[in-house]
């Protein structure tokens, strides 16, 4: 033990890894300090009112939530004006329900709330919005419109669509190409969405058939398990889409494993490590779907701008929009480059 | 004084050679029997698996495949397996291969290349595995509460060491020792590590006074330690041996998955005691057998495996596992009142 | 007994299990109104056949004939439907349920057919447990909370909840104590009054006496006395018949000359050792080949006694000496190592390994002489509890089969030879026959006084005072945790001793095996 103890302090300050270890040799080493891409605001950068932003996020288990987390307090310390009260992370939904109403009482200006669960905290939502407190809902959406004022998130949907459509587009010239699918968890919603979206869009290439689906549970150990038994079975496919870039390290690996480079690979979400792989361009894995962790950053914009009563710029509107769908971008060799700064880990 | 009995003391029974009598074997026809059910279960699996998907399912690749797979959680079992033996419960396998796997896959750990992420990892099993045992055998704890204590903690502290993000391993040894040229006569050495583990876990089991002592504390606490067995001593140990066991296991996953994660390990202890207790291990201590635990652990992987080739999705899949779960306990139970 | 047709007839009864032939044609007829007494040594059938008596077990072959009508009894409800109930020696209560839930377990008075009509539930069982003589029972109480004596009340409550004409009582004394014991008749003789049957087992040959009619003694799966009458047919000839031999006590003699002379350094040396509570510091030294006894009723802290010189209790004072070096107290493995081995009043929870095979349990305490490294060599491991069992002629002479097969005195003998085996300087031994035949008694008796000749010490403890005044060579008589009296055994008689340990009370009952 007291070999352990002695190097807890080196551990705990580097859990970051800063290379895929996939790519040994890859040297791009962006520096990520500030992930947010986009440098401009939604409103404007120019000092406003005083403004205190109540924060209530879930427990960052997965690296896209930590992403959240980072993007959001990142954005926070530009502003000079913006004080961000943040709550420690919770998946109990009953935990995060008291750390809102503590936020409430502590009259915070607005509240942004990524829920762990949306339909449980509609109510929590209404009550901060009956008290006069704006709340910025990110990503997984409440019940009622009532409980937001303004709903910013990804379009998991979209994120099929788009990916089926790259996949298309790549395929298009090939005659009875076959596709498999590596999904996320499957109770959930998302997941669902993401597969219809994905088949929507391959119902447009009547060459292409979607000929397996696999669920992982988006962890590695999964990914790679349920990656294995899927090239066990599909002997000859032409392109993977597989939901999940954490999962998809596992994915890579039993790739890796079985010796197989005869196909191409899709991402989701836009880990760091996706985005090395695809610059690089040595591997199966050609681009990656967004589900952009940024939308934090916005979302602390857009709180800031409700705080201080301004619209958005570029819109005509003066107010700010009660509902934002993200666009799930494909990110492939051509544009990486762009995105790297919002590759989480 | 009576002088400790050695050899028998002269009498007409002197020269009797000692023949196995016919009760002996019929103790062991029994245990066969059970194993006998499951490698049934095992072969009906099989007959499916060839049936419906001949071409990948009977093939070197996909037994490699499912071996490997097993390896993981085999090596995991087989360290429950003595937990239950003994009468107690280990709920925190999982989430000690988690810790273990993150702690070992540090980019400080890493640092120290192939010899320092084995270390860790074992010795993080271990250190978790001996707070389980004081706390169980010394501070008096009943090991549901123990191991649900450890299950909490260290997922939590696993998650503090990454925040959530996956530790990819960059140590070329630790990434080749999972890839094809690293197989032994066609045999993954993942595999071999798993077989290394049963076979020393077998004979741990059934050759040795540990075993017995192991037997004896789950048959009947009391009478162990009014015979003069070292009770506490003897659960401390095996927590401990379930401890190191989850660390080997933790290693075998950062090869396998060529990375550390948080969620790694997600819900191992009910696998774990899932495959020991078909196998025919009783919940209730006092019997354990490792054979049938790694057969327990070989039909749960075959049925994910077949699922998988069959594109069945995940719901099908749990449902038909919890069939196949009671069918064969049941089919076990059968054959087993019927001898 | 009237002419009138036997309220029950079981004729040619048979069942096997698996490699027993459980019951072998065994005949019973039952009158309505009569007490019958079953009697037999452990494995003699009893059970068997009152598990096929109550629906339990399902008979190979035979008939049952019920008030004149062959039936089958497919199954408990079945039997109990007709009127047949059982009371199990283990009483087979929920602790976590209330009297009144117990009592109508199964046949709930309910409203609409499923809500349980709670107060007519208590009220009925409030009736019941007032004809039953212990009207103190609250209906609402749980069993749990309850004595085992209150316990054995429910289930009879429970029995006299249907409508009844025959009751099985499986050794319904062995948990109470004599005043309850004469409740218990009462009760019985109550129910005969009303015309009902009853199927009484027990050991106690008074028992029978007291309140049998007629005895039907079981053998080896075969009925080889029926319908004897209870009070009249000579002990001898019950016990002749229920053992196939004449002998009931027999005590081996003992040695001509001590084994140790008198001046020899004890084995076992016992200083002011004390247990706050239980027991009052006391001294004693017990000398190789010398087999001393505890006499004393239950609660006397007899038991609590050998638990702490064996060290799985802690004394408050005192220590325990053996070969003139001093034990660590409260230690298990220190007593062990030492020298000391302990045959406990509960063999099966406290002694034996049931799952496991005679060799195991055996071999248990001693596997560090099989074993190099941890490494145990079976084959000498199998050939030595071979000896030490074939030394005790413990039967089967087969080590291989599981502890749990084997009857009360071969298990006793298993946990001899464990501290044979292992070598063992002082032996105490803690109701050693508790659970034994009467007929297998006498072996082991022999057995413990020839280890004692070989120059083993034998501390004993007993409730049966016979049993300290035949086998040990000197006796301690406690009294509620104080040694009052100390002699040589052919000094004392019962009497003196029952004098002794009820401080004069008249009452000369050997002391109830209640725990």
């Amino acid at each position: 033990m007291a070999h352990l103890t002695s190097r807890r302090g080196l551990l705990f300050g580097t859990a970051a890894v800063s290379a895929g270890a996939l790519l040994a040799g890859c040297t791009s080493n962006e520096s990520s300090d500030d992930p947010a891409a986009n440098e401009q605001s939604a409103a404007d950068d120019k000092p406003g009112k005083a403004v205190t932003i109540g924060f209530a996020g879930p427990q960052a288990d997965h690296g896209w939530l930590n992403a959240i987390n980072e993007n959001a307090k990142s954005r926070a310390e530009r502003y000079e004006d913006v004080t961000l009260e943040i709550t420690e992370g919770s998946n109990d939904t009953a935990q995060q329900i008291g750390q809102i109403e503590t936020l409430i009482n502590k009259k915070v200006d607005v509240l942004v709330v990524l829920p762990a669960d949306g339909k449980a905290l509609t109510q929590v939502g209404l009550k901060a919005m009956r008290a006069g407190i704006p709340v910025v809902n990110l990503d997984r959406i409440f019940n009622s419109p009532q409980a937001y004022r303004c709903w910013i998130g990804g379009d998991n949907y979209g994120m099929g669509l788009n990916a089926g459509h790259y996949i298309g587009e790549q395929l298009k010239d090939k005659g009875d190409a076959r596709v498999i699918e590596l999904a996320g968890l499957d109770n959930l919603e998302l997941t669902q969405q993401r597969t219809k979206g994905f088949d929507d869009a391959l119902k447009n290439y009547p060459n292409i058939k979607k000929v397996a689906r696999q669920a992982a549970e988006f962890t590695v150990e999964s990914g790679q398990a349920k990656m294995a038994q899927l090239l066990q079975a599909q002997s000859d496919f032409d392109a993977l889409w597989n939901h999940d870039d954490d999962q998809g390290v596992g994915a890579l690996r039993a790739i890796e494993q079985a010796g197989r480079d005869d196909f191409l690979m899709v991402g989701g979400a836009g880990a760091l490590s996706a985005f090395q792989a695809i610059k690089q361009d040595d591997g199966v894995l050609k681009a990656t779907v967004l589900y952009p962790p940024t939308m934090a950053a916005s979302a602390i914009d857009l709180a800031r701008a409700l705080g201080q009563g301004k619209g958005v710029g570029g819109l005509a509107e003066f107010e700010i929009p009660a509902s934002l769908t993200l666009y799930s971008a494909v990110v492939d060799k051509d544009n990486v480059d762009q995105y790297m700064p919002t590759g989480f880990k | 004084m009576t002088q400790p009995v050695s050899p028998p003391r002269g009498g007409p029974d002197k020269v009797t050679p000692v023949s196995e009598p016919p009760a002996w074997r019929a103790l062991v026809f029994r245990a066969d029997v059970r194993t006998l059910s499951l490698l049934g279960v095992l072969a009906a699996l099989i007959v499916i698996g060839g049936i419906t998907k001949p071409d990948e399912f009977l093939d070197t690749r996909n037994l490699q495949l499912v071996l490997t797979q097993a390896s993981v959680i085999g090596v995991v079992t087989v360290g429950m397996t003595f937990v239950i033996t003994s009468g107690g419960i280990d709920l925190s396998v999982g989430a000690i291969v988690a810790l273990a796997s993150v702690w070992a896959t540090t980019v400080a750990t890493q640092e120290y290349g192939f010899g320092g992420i084995l270390f860790t990892a074992v010795i993080v099993g271990v250190g978790c595995g001996l707070v389980n045992g004081l706390l169980i055998a010394y501070g008096g704890m009943v090991p549901f509460i123990a191991t649900l204590a450890m299950l909490a903690s260290a997922r939590g502290l696993a998650l503090q060491i990454t925040d959530g993000s996956t530790q990819v391993v960059t140590v070329e040894g630790i990434l080749d020792l999972g890839e094809r040229d690293a197989y032994v006569l066609g045999i993954p050495p993942l595999v071999l590590v798993f077989a290394v583990v049963t076979i020393i876990g077998w004979l741990l089991l059934n050759r040795t006074t540990f075993g017995r002592r192991t037997v004896a504390v789950g048959g009947n606490a009391e009478a162990a330690r009014l015979a003069g067995i070292d009770v506490r001593r003897q659960r401390l140990y095996l927590y401990l041996l379930s401890g190191l066991c989850c660390g080997i296991a933790a290693f075998l996953l950062i090869v396998l998955s060529g990375s550390g994660q948080n969620t790694n390990g997600n819900l191992y202890e009910l696998d774990a005691i899932a495959a020991a207790i078909i196998g025919g291990t009783l919940l209730s201590g006092g019997r354990g057998t490792i054979t049938g635990s790694v057969l327990g652990v070989l039909i749960f992987t075959t049925i994910t495996n077949i699922f998988a080739l069959n594109n069945l999705q995940s719901d099908v899949q749990q449902i038909a596992k919890g069939a196949i779960i009671v069918a064969a306990v049941l089919v076990q139970r059968r054959t087993a009142s019927t001898t | 007994m009237a002419p009138e047709p036997p309220l029950l007839t079981m004729s040619g009864i048979t069942k096997s299990f698996p490699g027993v032939r459980a019951l072998d044609g065994v005949d019973l007829d039952v009158q309505a109104g009569e007490v019958h007494c079953l009697l037999g040594q452990n494995g003699a059938g009893k059970s068997t056949l009152i598990k096929v008596l109550s629906g339990a077990h399902q008979p190979d072959g035979g008939t049952i004939t019920w008030r004149g009508e062959t039936v089958v009894l497919r199954s408990p409800i079945a039997a109990m439907r007709l009127g047949i109930a059982t009371i199990y020696q283990e009483l087979d209560l929920v602790e976590g349920l209330s009297v009144a839930e117990n009592v109508h377990l199964g046949h709930e008075p309910t409203a609409a057919g499923f809500v349980v009509r709670g107060k007519a539930a208590r009220a009925s069982t409030a009736a019941l447990l007032k004809r039953l003589g212990h009207p103190e029972i609250d209906p609402a109480r749980l069993v749990g909370e309850l004595s085992a004596a209150q316990q054995q009340i429910v289930s009879m409550a429970r029995a006299l909840s249907h409508d009844v004409r025959l009751i099985v009582m499986d050794e319904p004394s062995a948990a109470l104590d004599p005043d309850e014991v004469d409740n218990l008749f009462r009760i019985v003789g109550d129910l005969t009054a009303d015309g009902v049957a009853v199927v009484y087992i027990s050991h106690r040959l008074e028992e029978i006496r007291r309140i049998g009619d007629r005895v039907t003694v079981l053998k080896d799966g075969r009925a080889v006395a029926g319908g004897l009458p209870a009070k009249s047919t000579p002990t001898r000839e019950v016990v002749a018949l229920m053992t196939g031999r004449n002998v009931e006590y027999v005590f081996p003699d003992r040695p001509p000359s001590p084994v140790s002379p008198a001046g020899a350094p004890p084995v076992l040396e016992v200083r002011g050792l004390a247990r706050e509570g239980e027991f009052e510091p006391f001294d004693l030294d017990v000398r190789p080949g010398e087999i001393v006894g505890l006499a004393g009723l239950v609660g006397s802290g007899r038991s609590e006694i050998l638990e702490t010189i064996y060290g799985a209790r802690k004394p408050t004072a005192g220590q325990v000496i053996v070969d003139g070096r001093q034990l660590r107290t409260g230690s298990v493995r220190a007593a062990v190592r030492a020298g000391l081995g302990l045959a406990p009043e509960e063999r099966k929870a406290q002694a034996l390994l049931m799952l496991e095979s005679v060799t195991r349990n055996v071999s248990v305490s001693s596997m560090s002489r099989f074993s190099r490294g941890g490494w145990i060599d079976r084959g000498a491991e199998h050939r030595a509890a071979r000896a030490a069992t074939r030394e005790l002629s413990l039967r089967p002479d087969n080590t291989s089969v599981p502890v749990r097969t084997l009857s009360g005195g071969n298990q006793q003998k298993a946990v001899l030879a464990r501290w044979l085996l292992r070598g063992c300087k002082v032996l105490l031994l803690d109701e050693p026959t508790r659970g034994v035949d009467v007929g297998a008694r006498a072996e082991l008796y022999a057995v413990v006084r020839r280890l004692a000749d070989e120059g083993l010490a034998v501390l004993l403890v007993s409730s049966e005072v016979p049993e300290v005044l035949g086998l040990a060579d000197r006796v301690l008589v406690l009294r509620e945790g104080r040694v009052v009296h100390t002699a040589p055994a052919r000094e004392l008689d019962e009497h003196r001793v029952l004098d002794l340990v009820m401080e004069g009370s008249p009452v000369a009952t050997e002391g109830s095996p209640a725990s």
